[in-house]
């Protein structure tokens, strides 16, 4: 079992190094590749005025006239134990982890993230919350109903859901619901430690806006699993020592057929943990995939790339997550590894 | 409870009665009747066979007595009474107040059938918390430790936490067994419980149920398609045939003396491990010629020690070995699946390969099929040595070697005709003429008895035995001199079984082919072969002329699958178990075989 901790932790530090190898040939190797001089590429990290004395600093600053290797090393380090930059005489330090600074704001990109994270957990959490227990649900009734006019209707809905993107049912929600109709407070965050009931009314809807992409997903998932759990001769077994049938359902059917979902929502959450993109947007919450949005459109190549490697560092840690849950979910896993 | 004094016969009332039972499907091409009118009664402590093959309504029945066809679409009518509960109209509540606590059901499959996330324990002591509601979980796993011991798994108190896969097929069927007994039912219904199982752990399973049903005054339904595994279990035997219910009355007569033409028919069709070599021989070649069998058969002496002939086949002292990965890091242990094996195979020469599960009898035919390369030691085939040949090299070899493999159901690509996949391994070949292939295939459909105009269907509208028509078919396409048939009928019923052994042996003196047949089953191996291997654990511990194997086997291990061979008539079949038992309390209580 030790071994089988090990072993996963090791394989994610390795992704997360491979992830940050990729971001860096992307970020610093592919623009060379197209042809991009060591001076027309550190003015894309220069911003907004590219003197000829602040770009040969940037040069030095990001190493870029030194071997690739090198550069990469000083890329990682930067992340890993921090760096120190030379702004003429000024010696700024960026501590670990280190992505740089906004061109734009002149903020050192980590804390600005760690800014907007709550924002960002508060929503996905909320959401992911939503979408497994409601997601799930559907598919375990539809599944058990199989035919019936809840499962017709709640399949229809789900292959709708699936199909409609957060901008569309984002901005139909803000339309009726709330200018409309006045059924639900815009969104707006407040901080769960001033005020918990403000938090959870102002996410409300965003909440359930991310969740019911997902939930759809969710439920084709579980009603599939379900159909074919039910069908494995354990569950006769079940049935034939007389049990009721919720509990055929609830305890034997259940637990194989969310063993496969724990999988797809540890991706899912690492996503929406990288920055809930779309929805953030649509709200205007002021989370790391607004952050990213805006760094995208002012080309602030320092966020977009902290954001990035940020993003990617959830979904590793929660596929670890779900990895080393694995094995209480289920137990031929103890044994085979 | 009540054990009745001999033990043979219950005189109570009965526990089961079923009176015109008839259960339908009803589908888009109208109703299937699988079962019509069927009634038979099963007395307190009584055992109950029901026989027939697949399609006859035995599992239906048995699900019924269940109540387990709830749910499903099946219309039924007639009465099923199971200890005092009207299973057809009783409430859902009822029907689950008796299932597992009145009667209880062993199935077929015992590594599908336990639940694979939760501890055998939690599993027993569920069972038993459902219809013991008050009995507190300490009590519930006393009773449960106490089922696991009475079904000898080792050390119950501490198995009691593992998981099932953490147990063998035969352990496996013991905890299902076990989870029937918790709660002390009157009845034991087991469908095909020994079907999924090798040859001893089949024994095994048996003998256990026999005590169970002597020892606890249960009684006991035992359902399978092998007239000879409920031969020496039960009292009464019922035969059905496409629900209908042929033949019942007692073992002895209708084993003895059987009425009906099917069960005569049945009854032929089951191999029998004393029959030699040479009568099968005979009685095949007699009735090809339409001629009757004779009584007593002098096999001509072989052609002896065929000392001048070179074998077709020579292998010898191969190894194969697996790495299994384990320690801390990672490191790996060598297993040896195929240990230092070595024969001669000379021309229209069959040799049986007989062995259980993890013998390395399926690795020792990969290896000369080379879908394995040997570790160590030679193949040499028709004088050249092809252990180590590339495949390049190989693929004009296989023309001469062929294989026909165990699940009909999946060696079959499922998107191909039939004629299409026959006629691939010409095409392989370097065959172009697409004319000449559809012709030699479709000659080939109807000598293996298939029509020329199946070709273009496919596999799905076939049988199991049609579809191992079809797979031999493929092997023989490219008039192969070796064709290795690894447990070719062990997927089939035995009617089905015994026509494709014929064919196997009409094919073999028409192409004269040369056969590696390996196969659990020992009867079936005695009837086609000519010289034996028996293997276990990757070794051969016993070889030679098949009947001298048979008549006089020398390695305890031959002798001990021997005992565990299901015979046919009752009275042997009790003289086998008296003997196995015996053969157990020399070795200790527990059996020696299975090792997790």
């Amino acid at each position: 079992m030790l071994r089988y901790i090990l072993r996963r932790l090791g394989a994610s530090v390795l992704l997360l190094l491979v992830v940050t190898l990729m971001t860096f040939v992307i970020f610093y190797v592919v623009p060379r590749l197209a042809g991009r001089t060591t001076e027309q590429l550190a003015t894309m990290y220069v911003g907004r005025a590219p003197t000829e004395a602040a770009i040969q600093a940037t040069i030095e600053r990001l190493n870029l006239d030194q071997p690739l290797v090198l550069q990469f090393w000083e890329f990682v380090k930067g992340i890993v134990v921090g760096a120190e930059y030379t702004f003429g005489n000024d010696v700024v330090q960026c501590s670990a982890p280190c992505f740089g600074y906004s061109f734009q704001t002149y903020q050192e990109v980590f804390p600005a993230i760690l800014d907007r994270l709550p924002i960002t957990f508060s929503l996905g959490l909320g959401a992911a919350v939503l979408w497994l227990v409601g997601g799930v649900a559907v598919g375990v009734v539809s599944a058990v109903t199989k035919g019936s006019i809840f499962d017709r209707i709640s399949m229809g809905l789900a292959l709708a859901a699936v199909s409609l993107p957060v901008f569309f049912t984002g901005q139909l929600a803000l339309a009726f619901l709330v200018h409309d109709w006045d059924l639900f407070p815009n969104a707006r965050y407040t901080p769960f430690t001033e005020d918990p009931l403000a938090w959870a009314s102002g996410l409300l809807l965003p909440w359930m806006t991310l969740a019911f992409l997902h939930a759809a997903q969710y439920a084709r998932q579980t009603r599939a699993g379900m159909l074919e759990t039910m069908g494995e001769d354990y569950i006769r077994t079940a049935r034939a020592k007389g049990l009721k049938e919720s509990r055929v359902v609830l305890k034997h059917g259940l637990r194989p057929t969310l063993t496969p979902i724990l999988t797809i929502f540890g991706l899912d959450i690492g996503l929406v943990l990288g920055g809930a993109v779309l929805t953030e947007q649509v709200y205007s919450l002021n989370g790391i995939g607004r952050y990213a949005v805006t760094a995208i459109v002012q080309s602030d190549l320092p966020v977009i790339l902290g954001v990035t490697l940020f993003g990617a560092f959830f979904v590793v840690l929660c596929n670890l997550a779900v990895d080393l849950l694995y094995p209480l979910v289920d137990p031929r896993v103890r044994t085979a590894r | 409870m009540t054990t009745p004094e001999t033990g043979s016969r219950g005189d109570g009332l009965p526990v089961v009665s079923v009176r015109d039972l008839s259960i339908t499907f009803p589908t888009a091409d109208g109703d299937v009747h699988a079962v019509q009118n069927l009634s038979f009664e099963v007395p307190e402590g009584g055992a109950l066979g029901i026989v027939g093959e697949s399609g006859s309504g035995k599992s239906v029945t048995s699900l019924a007595l269940m109540g387990l066809h709830r749910g499903t679409r099946a219309q039924i009518s007639g009465q099923i009474l199971v200890a005092g509960t009207d299973v057809v109209a009783a409430h859902d509540r009822d029907i689950r107040a008796m299932r597992g606590n009145d009667i209880a059901m062993v199935f077929q499959d015992p590594m599908s059938s336990l639940h694979p996330q939760y501890t055998i324990g939690d599993q027993l002591v569920e069972a038993y918390l459902t219809h013991r509601p008050r009995a507190g979980k300490a009590e519930a796993r006393k009773r449960a430790v106490e089922a696991l011991d009475r079904v000898g798994i080792p050390e119950p108190g501490r198995r009691i936490n593992s998981y099932p896969h953490e147990f063998s097929g035969g352990m496996r069927q013991r905890v299902l067994i076990a989870m029937g007994l918790v709660c002390e039912p009157k009845v034991l219904l087991a469908d095909e419980p020994t079907t999924a199982l090798d040859v001893t752990v089949q024994a095994q399973i048996l003998d256990l149920l026999d005590d169970l049903r002597r020892d606890l005054g249960m009684a006991l339904i035992l359902v399978s398609h092998d007239l000879a595994v409920v031969a020496g279990s039960v009292d009464e035997v019922l035969v059905m045939r496409r629900g209908v219910a042929v033949e019942r009355g007692d073992v002895r007569r209708v084993l003895g003396a059987p009425q009906h033409p099917y069960t005569q028919q049945l009854l032929a069709a089951v191999p029998r491990v004393e029959v030699t070599r040479a009568q099968r021989r005979a009685q095949l070649r007699a009735e090809r010629e339409g001629r009757p069998a004779p009584a007593a058969v002098q096999e001509p002496p072989r052609a002896a020690d065929r000392d001048g002939e070179e074998p077709l086949l020579s292998v010898r002292d191969v190894r194969q070995r697996f790495r299994i990965r384990g320690g801390l890091f990672g490191g790996s242990t060598d297993f040896y699946a195929v240990d230092g094996v070595s024969f001669d195979l000379y021309r229209g020469e069959t040799l049986g390969v007989v062995g259980e599960s993890g013998s390395g009898k399926s690795t020792l035919s990969r290896m000369v099929m080379r879908l394995l390369e040997p570790t160590e030691g030679s193949i040499v085939f028709q004088g050249r040595d092809i252990t180590h040949l590339p495949e390049r090299k190989m693929r004009p070899l296989r023309r001469d070697i062929q294989m026909v493999f165990q699940n009909p159901y999946s060696s079959l690509n499922p998107r191909m005709t039939v004629g299409e996949s026959i006629g691939t391994p010409l095409r392989v070949q370097g065959e172009r003429d697409g004319k000449l292939i559809r012709s030699r295939v479709q000659e080939l459909l109807e000598r293996v008895g298939l029509e020329p105009s199946h070709y273009n269907r496919f596999p799905h509208a076939f049988s199991g035995g049609q579809r191992q028509r079809i797979a031999i078919a493929r092997a023989l396409i490219l008039r192969p001199k070796l064709v290795i048939c690894d447990e070719p009928v062990s997927a089939l019923d035995v009617s089905t079984q015994d026509q494709v052994l014929r064919l196997l042996a009409e094919l073999q003196e028409d192409f004269d082919l040369t056969l590696i047949f390996v196969a659990h089953d020992l009867a079936v191996v005695r009837q086609i072969s000519d010289r034996v291997l028996v293997m276990r654990k990757g070794k051969v511990v016993e070889t030679g002329d098949s009947d001298e194997v048979y008549e006089n086997p020398q390695h305890p291990y031959t002798r001990q699958l021997l005992a565990a061979a299901p015979v046919l008539d009752p009275d042997e079949a009790r003289a086998h178990r008296a003997e196995r038992r015996r053969l157990r309390g020399e070795q200790g209580e527990q059996p020696a075989v299975e090792v997790v």
